[in-house]
């Protein structure tokens, strides 16, 4: 076994100290730091995704395994070059105005950060002026909205008349998500994407910024 | 302030008790047993009949709507006492405080809803044992039922009540989420699994010592659980944990009940609870409530899969109660088959949310009157 697959491997099981360790070692080898992002730690994450489109893994998986990624992040961090680190994509995200629930949210940010996409968190409760004036001022491919409750979903509504009525709807992408919502609703509110789970959201991202 | 019910009780030829025994049973009944899980905040404040009336929680809309009747009699199960509830930090909009089981919460002060978790009072092992010994003592003397006790418990409920009864067996990791917060519970889990096991072990004692305590001077009709465990992408503990960790604990429970012959036991789980149902039936948990629809799936589905094995209490859509009457017909329609297969009662999936209109709601309980009601 490589020690990319290690890394990967051990990603996978949520071992950060040994991923760090892994990483650190990969590195002393000689490594290229990109290949140890992309066929390491990214190639982990991406396995981790898709065993939880098919729960074949839980929330619990994904969690330890993100926290081991960022463990590997960490270690690498320092030898990546600027070149090495232009992201895939950057998303803006956030739970809409009115909902403080975030934990869907931050899985997402988990999935798409664990594929390579740069994500703005903005965080809770967040309006329709703060995401869009989010995605302009840092040039986001996608503005990404959260929400648990039947009555907040409306506000994704206002995301997408705000961003039209801005002329952004060329330039930004508005997927949403969360326990109430449907593709049905999103087509009814003219959004552009919507995926079940975060591991499709970050395929789905990494389609739209590609 | 009695309660002046807006609706006549459905025509019935048999008791509350008799139905609910035998619709979850498979038995012939006069009609379905009719019953709902309740209201979110704003719906006692927005919706006219309730202000109107003076209708403020859930007991009173019960009361109101003259739903047929069922009351539980709980154990002493929960921190005891619990950490001092206290403001941190409140604006116009939200608060955050510490709650009565340590965490760390953002209220919403516009919107009743679930509040955002920030942190946690335990988190490493030495944080349990801390709380163990203080709250979660299972031989805290507090938790004892003296006979004193006992008898006011008799005399609410009588032994030739005409309404089901039901014993609480509490949480044997919901409790624990409450105290770790969703995220930390994953990490425990992978941390410190050995403090996790602990705490479920000592939910599980509780509860164990309660059941002791009550079964032997009640007939129970039933038994209740709550674990809030799932959500819509399955369950927060991986079903390794579940089956290894909590099942069997599950199982220790079930013993105590089939001993005084509780068959049937609910469990309070939202969301997608498909992946660790089997371990939950192998548990003894026989019934979902409030069993929700988009979070998991149509009843039917799970009924197909598993059989007269499994019961289900729930299920009725929130999302077609919100769209309007042809939306609550369709979905009522898709429930007959249902409830005339017995072991199914159907209720809005969850608290009925404000944004149903009260017109709609009312012409929901019209409507499953008529397709469930007594012809």
């Amino acid at each position: 076994m490589s020690i990319l697959e290690e890394i990967s491997g051990a990603l996978q099981q949520g071992r950060a100290p040994k991923v760090k360790e892994l990483v650190a070692q990969a590195i002393g080898e000689g490594l290229q730091p990109k290949a140890i992002l992309e066929d390491g730690l990214i190639a982990g994450m991406t396995v981790i995704g898709e065993k939880f489109k098919i729960n074949e893994v839980f929330v619990p998986e994904v969690l330890i395994a993100a926290r081991a990624m960022n463990a590997g992040i960490a270690e690498l961090k320092p030898h990546l070059s600027q070149d090495d680190m232009k992201a895939k994509g950057k998303i803006v995200i956030g739970t809409v105005k009115g909902d403080l629930h975030d934990i869907g949210k931050n899985l997402v940010k988990l999935m798409m950060e664990g594929r390579g996409l740069t994500v703005v968190d903005l965080g809770v409760d967040i309006s329709a002026e703060e995401f869009v004036e989010a995605a302009v001022e840092n040039e986001a491919d996608i503005i990404c909205c959260s929400a648990l409750l039947t009555t907040t979903m409306g506000e994704m509504q206002n995301v997408v008349e705000l961003r039209n009525s801005k002329g952004l709807d060329g330039k930004v992408k508005i997927m949403i998500g969360g326990a109430p919502i449907t593709q049905v609703y999103c087509d009814h509110i003219g959004a552009d994407g919507y995926t079940a789970d975060a591991a499709s959201a970050a395929d789905m991202a990494l389609a739209f910024c590609g | 302030m009695a309660i002046k019910p807006i609706r006549k009780k459905w025509k019935s030829e048999m008791t509350d008790r008799e139905r609910f025994k035998a619709q979850m049973h498979y038995r012939p009944v006069d009609r379905c047993f009719n019953m709902e899980f309740g209201y979110w905040e704003e719906n006692f404040t927005q919706w006219r009949i309730f202000r109107e009336n003076g209708i403020k929680n859930n007991w009173q809309a019960d009361a109101f709507f003259n739903f047929d009747r069922m009351e539980t009699i709980s154990g002493r199960l929960w921190l005891m006492p619990s950490f001092p509830h206290e403001v941190i930090e409140e604006t116009e909009s939200y608060r955050i405080v510490r709650n009565g089981d340590g965490l760390i919460a953002q209220e919403n002060k516009l919107k009743s809803s679930i509040p955002h978790y920030i942190g946690s009072s335990v988190v490493t092992p030495d944080d349990w044992l801390k709380v163990k010994k203080e709250k979660l003592n299972p031989d805290n003397p507090e938790r004892r039922f003296d006979s004193e006790d006992i008898e006011y418990l008799k005399e609410q409920h009588p032994p030739d009540r005409d309404y089901p009864l039901c014993i609480h067996c509490g949480s044997m990791i919901g409790k624990i989420r409450d105290m770790l917060t969703f995220e930390g519970l994953a990490y425990a889990c992978f941390d410190y699994p050995e403090m996790v096991e602990d705490m479920v072990e000592t939910c599980c004692r509780i509860v164990e010592d309660s059941l002791d305590m009550l079964l032997p001077h009640f007939d129970f009709d039933l038994a209740s659980g709550w674990e809030d465990i799932c959500f819509k992408n399955g369950p927060i503990v991986s079903v390794d944990f579940f089956e290894k960790v909590v099942m069997p604990r599950y199982k220790r429970i079930r013993k105590k009940l089939d001993e005084f012959g509780i068959d049937l036991w609910y469990t309070d789980c939202d969301g997608d609870v498909r992946p660790i149902l089997p371990a939950m039936l192998e548990g003894g948990i026989n019934c979902l409530f409030p069993f929700e629809v988009n979070g998991c799936a149509h009843p039917s589905v799970l009924f197909d899969e598993y059989g007269q094995q499994l019961r289900i209490m729930g299920g009725v859509d929130k999302m077609a109660l919100g769209a309007g009457r042809k939306a609550i017909d369709d979905y009522l329609e898709t429930l007959v088959p249902l409830v005339a297969r017995g072991g199914y009662i159907p209720f809005c999936d969850h608290r009925c949310p404000p944004n149903v209109t009260e017109d709609d709601y009312l012409y929901y309980l019209d409507r499953k009157e008529e397709l469930f009601g007594l012809k």
